[in-house]
């Protein structure tokens, strides 16, 4: 599915936090269907980076193209590029207020106006490709925490997203459970859709990336295809943090 | 060991106490249908507490949100400037004015300034009681909201946020109604403390509980009765209150969302 079109152009992107510089100057393309995985130490800014993708994280410097449009100029409603770059968090963030049918049809009744009917069924088709068909009256705190994070990728899908961002999508669960969020998201990959994931599942990153990031001390220090990464490292740095990982 | 004998003496004397006291009782409160002060006093207490209540939660949920936009928020609206940083600004002032006025003077003279001053020319005293305890309960109520709208995890509003949503439909679908949930026992006790103050209406003409109490008082020549009976009116509702609050909180903290 990769395609050589470019859905976001990152340009010497800059993060500071008080007096802490987090991202100093990361440049990066991530062609549409492309599946991107970033690792990094600990503290190295892969979150925040990836936070940045969709202006949770306000950069500090540089500019983040979105479809070819800057979405770092205040003059661009952030809200419109928001409802096309999908979030998954580590923490799931699911509304706990809320069944999950509610959790998944709220925003696209609110910001793309689908009738009820319409958004119901289509959060049910993806409930339904995820195994959670007959969760969707219970509510978060009923469920386990394999099945939030799964209700939460579909919460995202329902809006259509032209690309996913998962912010360790597996840190905060059971071991367990991790492998069947993980099918969701390899599953996610082979239909096609565009993402950036940040995780410490070297196994998982290797088989689903088709290019694996470095961040360290703020920048993207080595890149490549995940045999170049795991099985080739050049830099020291990179060397030394996979010894420790793998 | 030195032991109490009740004596027949003792019982006559007990049962004449209690007889007199229900002689006294009807004389003071019931003859010329006395009693209906009370009645009346007790429906206007609660009809300007729950008026003032909804007044104050309305008032409150607005400057709550106001301040806590901006305690989250100014670094970033000074950094892009403009008109939305001016507003928020402008906003929080007002908001804070509202809360140093009204946390800093009495009650009494806040209801009086709305009574003789302000409403002037307005003799429908419930109507400004309502007002004034609205305002003045709106201040408190503020502050309950801005520590309830600080304790939802910040996740959420990043969820809400991500998923498109702008600033003030994340609060409104968001934030606020689970803000409700962790402030709901503190709301209801503030709803009490209300009720209470309510008992200050008197002073700009209004018979409220503690008013009608005070005119039977005034009529018969006795004191004890009427305010004794006005006061354990307030302890009962204040009792059957704190106990629904207490189920209240039990509930909450046992639902599972």
């Amino acid at each position: 599915m990769n395609t050589n079109e470019t859905l976001i152009k990152v340009e010497a992107l800059e993060k500071a936090f008080e007096k802490v510089d987090v991202l100093k100057g990361v440049n990066i393309e991530i062609k549409k269907g492309e599946v991107v995985v970033i690792i990094g130490p600990s503290g190295c800014g892969k979150s925040t980076f990836l936070r940045t993708l969709n202006l949770l994280e306000e950069p500090t410097g540089g500019h983040i193209y979105f479809e070819g449009v800057d979405i770092t100029d205040p003059k661009n409603n952030i809200n419109i590029h928001r409802q096309k770059i999908g979030m998954v968090f580590q923490q799931f963030n699911l509304f706990p207020h809320m069944t999950i049918l509610k959790n998944m049809t709220l925003a696209p009744m609110k910001l793309l106006k689908m009738p009820k009917a319409e958004a119901e069924a289509k959060a049910m088709a993806l409930l339904d490709k995820v195994g959670l068909a007959d969760r969707a009256d219970a509510y978060p705190a009923q469920l386990s925490g394999g099945q939030k994070q799964r209700v939460a990728i579909v919460r995202a899908l329902c809006m259509d997203p032209e690309v996913m961002l998962f912010d360790e999508p597996t840190s905060a669960l059971d071991p367990e459970m991790v492998g069947e969020v993980l099918a969701v998201i390899k599953d996610l990959a082979a239909s096609g859709m565009t993402m950036a994931i940040v995780t410490h599942e070297m196994g998982f990153a290797r088989e689903v990336a088709d290019r694996v990031i470095f961040i360290d001390e703020g920048v993207i220090a080595e890149e490549g295809t995940p045999a170049d990464i795991f099985s080739n490292p050049k830099s020291t740095r990179l060397q030394d943090f996979l010894s420790k990982v793998l | 060991m030195p032991r109490i004998f009740l004596t027949m003496k003792g019982i006559f004397a007990l049962v004449d106490f209690f007889k007199n006291l229900i002689k006294e009782f009807s004389r003071v409160m019931l003859e010329n249908n006395r009693f209906d002060f009370i009645v009346d006093g007790l429906k206007n207490t609660f009809l300007i507490t729950l008026g003032s209540l909804v007044l104050g939660v309305l008032l409150g949920v607005i400057v709550a949100i106001v301040r806590s936009t901006y305690d989250k928020n100014h670094t970033q609206f000074k950094k892009r400037g403009g008109f939305g940083y001016y507003l928020i600004v402008f906003l929080d002032a007002i908001c804070k004015l509202y809360l140093t006025v009204i946390r800093g003077t009495p009650v009494v003279v806040q209801l009086m300034i709305f009574y003789f001053i302000i409403f002037a020319s307005s003799d429908n005293g419930v109507a400004v009681a309502i007002f004034a305890f609205g305002i003045n309960s709106g201040a408190y109520v503020a502050e309950i909201f801005r520590s309830g709208i600080m304790a939802v995890d910040n996740g959420q509003f990043e969820a809400g946020r991500s998923l498109g949503l702008n600033y003030i439909q994340t609060m409104i679908h968001i934030v606020v109604p689970q803000m409700f949930k962790v402030v709901l026992p503190t709301l209801c006790n503030e709803f009490i403390v209300l009720l209470k103050e309510t008992s200050v209406a008197g002073y700009v003409g209004v018979i409220d509980l503690t008013k009608a109490g005070n005119t039977i008082a005034g009529r018969t020549f006795s004191y004890f009765i009427p305010l004794i009976t006005v006061a354990i009116i307030y302890l009962i509702v204040v009792i059957i209150l704190t106990k629904l609050v207490g189920m209240l909180e039990r509930r909450l903290r046992n639902s599972e969302h």
